[in-house]
């Protein structure tokens, strides 16, 4: 692989990440839902995309506004059970929730159009990339990239401008504790559903873009460990700040991509490594949580 | 498969889960946070047993308790190296260094053991086979260990100082707090009693089935809702909990849901009805959903906490 490729490739995946990073940090850092199932946000928007794409022969942009609803959706409707709960039980059910979506598309194989070999386990590929037929091999790495960073930007002014309006406020007092909010007369269940359902809504934007961009998912591809991948980066990249989320987003990529070449230079087995990088990313999310309780970028505190 | 055996196969399970949810209860108890690495503590216990049975050549019983013993006290080391800088954060900050260092721990694991499936090496057994069901000598281990192992629960809560200082601390964390007990003391304790035991779970899960470095993860959901369903923070309740989940585990896949709503002919619904086998790990993901909507502080939790 080339190294302009290899530098598309992984800008790409930063974009993807970053938009994933985004909203994890819209939940957690901003509300205080530790929602570790955020992979089924991404799980679902790459499925429903591809429903609607591969199956359904849509446009594209019928396949990403569709997994953008129907994650929103799923958003809503899983933070129904837990919306008055304490954050130990946001964890665990999230946690569940996310299982219980990869175990659905891993029985079902109907759902990206069944056949032999497809589905289920096997995944599902073939997904057709977007105006692909207008570019070359070469150039069409570079298109999709404008497309990721365009997708990027969008979610980073919208989570901005909801962060920065009376809405930021009333879920950053939501963070602190109950009682604030509901002294103020604010609706705590009603805000936590709502972020649970934008939070959802980019990570399917997210999901829809990894499709697409691969051509080929397979639910092995959505276990719980991308989501601890997105918690370090929030976690690392500050949380409470948009600006962190993707330089935490960029960061993480960086080292867990750039270690993949570590075995050209010292004698190192492929599964070690990747456990090895899984390793440092555990340790990383404790050291940060430790000693560096905000992050790269810091929260910016603003008296009103 | 016949219902006894259904029966039996339940039990087994509630025994396994009864040992690791035990744990998770009383750290939650005394420490006031989720200890998402709990279920991977239990697989370093598992794999410490592995090499003492595997590469040392001991028999399968004294490496269990060995491991088990040194992973409780490996246990008192992270939480010195970790948790004890985070006594005064909160929960959720907790929480999340718990899910860091499970993380960091599993992934150890794989790249010190490798990722593929391992067994120990005990002799094979004849399994008792009747009329109704069959059951090894493993099983009956397991239902005996876990008996065992509530048993002496229920006595250390009520004939020690450690058990009267956590059911004061459960009881009223403000004032036993105040008295001074829930100190660094009871808390190493705590540590070492949860984690020897969930070792000891981790090991008969090893025993009846095969060693992963996923297998901690594996049983996560099912340990916690175990858990919560009986009332977090409820020594009784997990015990209760993962009998409850055991039963539901089993029995999801037995039962003919199609008989069910058929109501007795009056619905006329004639078609057999069963949760296929590849929704088995979804049946306690969704008991937990089902719980946390419907009475979200456990079947026995208390009404103070929300």
């Amino acid at each position: 692989m080339g190294l302009v490729n290899f530098l598309v490739y992984l800008a790409i995946m930063m974009g993807i990440y970053g938009i994933l990073s985004l909203s994890l940090n819209l939940q957690y850092g901003f509300t205080g839902l530790a929602n570790f199932g955020h992979v089924a946000f991404f799980c679902l928007g790459a499925y429903t995309s591809t429903r609607l794409v591969l199956v359904f022969k849509m446009p594209f942009i019928i396949g990403l506004l569709g997994a953008m609803v129907i994650a929103g959706l799923f958003g809503y409707v899983i933070s129904i059970p837990t919306a008055n709960l304490k954050e130990d039980y946001w964890a665990i059910a999230t946690l569940a929730a996310a299982e219980v979506v990869r175990i659905f598309f891993l029985n079902e194989d109907w759902v990206v159009g069944g056949g032999p070999y497809q589905g289920g386990s096997f995944g599902i590929g073939g997904i057709p990339q977007p105006l692909r037929s207008l570019f070359s091999a070469y150039t069409y790495p570079f298109f999709y990239l404008a497309v990721v960073l365009v997708c990027l930007l969008a979610t980073y002014v919208i989570i901005n401008a909801l962060t920065q309006s009376p809405f930021g406020r009333v879920i950053k007092s939501i963070r602190s504790g109950d009682n604030l909010p509901q002294a103020l007369g604010k609706d705590v269940r009603a805000f936590r559903m709502k972020v649970m359902a934008i939070g959802g809504t980019f990570g399917g934007l997210a999901g829809c873009l990894w499709a697409h961009y691969h051509g080929f998912i397979s639910p092995n591809q959505f276990l719980p460990l991308e989501t601890f991948i997105v918690w370090a980066m929030v976690i690392v990249g500050g949380k409470a700040n948009n600006k962190g989320a993707i330089v935490g987003a960029v960061v993480i990529m960086v080292f867990y991509n750039s270690t993949r070449f570590l075995k050209d230079y010292i004698p190192i087995e492929e599964v070690t490594l990747a456990s090895l990088r899984m390793v440092v990313i555990g340790v990383l999310i404790v050291i940060a949580m430790i000693f560096m309780k905000e992050g790269l970028i810091k929260e910016k505190k603003t008296v009103y | 498969m016949t219902f006894t055996q259904v029966i039996i196969n339940s039990i087994v399970r509630a025994s396994e889960l009864t040992l690791l949810s035990l744990g998770l209860t009383i750290v939650y108890d005394i420490l006031k946070f989720a200890n998402f690495a709990h279920t991977e503590f239990a697989v370093v216990g598992v794999y410490l047993a592995l090499f003492l049975n595997v590469t040392l050549g001991l028999p399968i019983i004294p490496a269990a308790i060995v491991a088990s013993i040194v992973t409780g006290f490996a246990s008192i080391a992270l939480d010195r190296a970790v948790f004890k800088r985070m006594r005064r954060s909160s929960g959720i900050i907790v929480m999340v260094t718990s899910l860091g260092l499970g993380i960091a721990l599993r992934n150890s694991i794989r790249a010190i053991w490798g990722a593929d499936a391992k067994n120990y090496s005990v002799p094979l057994q004849a399994p008792i086979i009747t009329e109704y069901f069959r059951i090894t000598p493993l099983q009956i281990w397991i239902i005996l260990v876990g008996v065992a192992a509530m048993f002496s629960f229920h006595l250390m809560l009520h004939h020690t100082m450690l058990g009267k200082a956590m059911r004061a601390s459960s009881d009223n964390p403000e004032l036993a707090q105040a008295s001074g007990i829930a100190t660094e003391k009871i808390i190493t304790r705590v540590w070492f009693i949860a984690i020897a035991f969930a070792s000891v779970g981790g090991i008969l899960i090893g025993l009846e089935t095969y060693i992963l470095p996923y297998m901690g993860f594996a049983i996560i959901v099912p340990v916690f809702c175990a858990t919560i369903l009986g009332g977090i923070g409820n020594p009784y309740g997990a015990m209760l909990g993962a009998l409850v989940l055991g039963f539901a585990e089993n029995f999801g896949l037995y039962v003919n849901f199609g008989a069910i709503l058929n109501l007795g002919g009056i619905l006329g619904f004639s078609k057999e009805l069963f949760i296929p086998t590849g929704y088995k790990p979804a049946i306690s993901f969704i008991i937990l959903i089902l719980v946390l909507l419907i009475r979200p502080r456990g079947i026995l939790g208390r009404k103070k906490e929300g």
